[in-house]
């Protein structure tokens, strides 16, 4: 046979060996192996010796209230799914649609607040104040002007006649 | 339909749970518990952690029974999502909370683990210390590897079916044994 510890492909049969689990036959055909080869020998003592480590860890005893608390827990599923099938028949016709409605609505909601006028001023009133602003300073200086309280050339964008 | 003669007494039991018999479930309860417990305690290496875990196992299995379809052996489903589970606890860091000492077990857990027959006070210690370096060699596995070798070696299970539980191909699963039993070796074989 083609040794186990040259060709990876056979090594699970000196594993499927240590672990007692190879048919007679292969195992048989295995051992005669292991007589001349001290590769798969030393292998096959390194692998039982992890074998029977593993063995002594055994496992904690299992708590007694495993299966009340599992039951518990079923139980409490139970209930929900009795009140959530009470509801289902109603979800599609009412809640959902609601639920959507609601939803978008909440959108636009904070859409306009994000943009609304208190939170910080739109550039277009800055514009409209200002524009009144120069107007009225405008009007002010030509009613000035008109009575000779200033001369033409003080005007802004007047040139002197 | 699948016909239920064909099938393996589990799936049978699960059939019948799936029709609301809820005896059957108290039977694959019965049977897969300590299994599933055992395989979760040595994952996560915390009794606690382990039987939550396990009573999530059971839960889910109860939720899925009206989907579900016999397709595979029902152990296969069962410490598939065992692993999941113990996976995700373990990338979580969940089972570091309240964590067993590794290098020496507390008096509680050794009074469990250590048989009576046992006659000395140095051959206890020298099984504490053998059960340490064990668990230690062990949990120092990457995931993967730790599942298959306790599925292998605790569960019995063929590399077909660990390989269905872990969701890769049967070399894949040689390979990862392979690996595993050759970094175990290598810490544990001075234990012989």
């Amino acid at each position: 046979m083609e040794c186990p510890v040259q060709n990876r492909e056979n090594a699970d049969l000196l594993l499927n060996y240590c672990a007692r689990r190879l048919d007679p036959e292969t195992a048989a055909v295995l051992e005669r192996h292991m007589e001349h080869c001290a590769a798969c020998r030393a292998f096959g003592a390194a692998q039982r010796a992890v074998w029977e480590a593993l063995e002594a860890w055994e496992a904690m005893p299992v708590s007694e209230e495993f299966d009340r608390r599992l039951y518990a827990r079923i139980g409490q599923q139970e209930r929900r799914g009795f009140w959530v099938g009470l509801v289902r028949p109603w979800w599609p016709l009412n809640l959902r649609p609601a639920l959507s409605l609601a939803a978008a609505s909440v959108v636009v909601v904070v859409a306009l607040l994000v943009q609304s006028p208190q939170s910080a001023p739109g550039p277009s009133e800055v514009e409209v104040v200002e524009a009144e602003q120069v107007e009225r300073a405008l009007a002010d200086l030509e009613m000035l002007r008109q009575v000779n309280l200033i001369p033409n050339a003080e005007l802004p964008g007047v040139q002197a006649m | 339909m699948v016909a239920v003669t064909a099938l393996e007494p589990d799936a049978e039991l699960m059939l019948r749970v799936k029709d609301g018999d809820a005896a059957s479930f108290a039977l694959l309860l019965e049977r897969h518990r300590i299994p599933v417990i055992h395989f979760l305690y040595r994952m996560v290496q915390n009794q606690a952690v382990a039987e939550e875990l396990a009573q999530e196992v059971f839960l889910r299995i109860y939720r899925a029974r009206l989907s579900y379809e016999p397709t595979a052996r029902f152990t296969t489903w069962l410490f598939r999502i065992a692993m999941h589970l113990a996976l995700n606890c373990l990338r979580d860091g969940r089972m570091e909370r309240g964590q067993e000492r590794l290098d020496f077990a507390t008096e509680e857990t050794a009074a469990r683990q250590v048989p009576d027959r046992r006659p000395t006070v140095e051959q206890d210690l020298v099984y504490e210390v053998r059960l340490a370096e064990v668990r230690r060699a062990i949990e120092m596995l990457p995931a993967k590897q730790r599942a298959a070798v306790l599925m292998h070696k605790y569960q019995e299970m063929e590399y077909s079916q660990i390989a269905r539980v872990l969701g890769c191909s049967g070399s894949a699963v040689k390979s990862l044994l392979f690996r595993a039993y050759e970094t175990l070796r290598a810490r544990l074989a001075h234990l012989a």
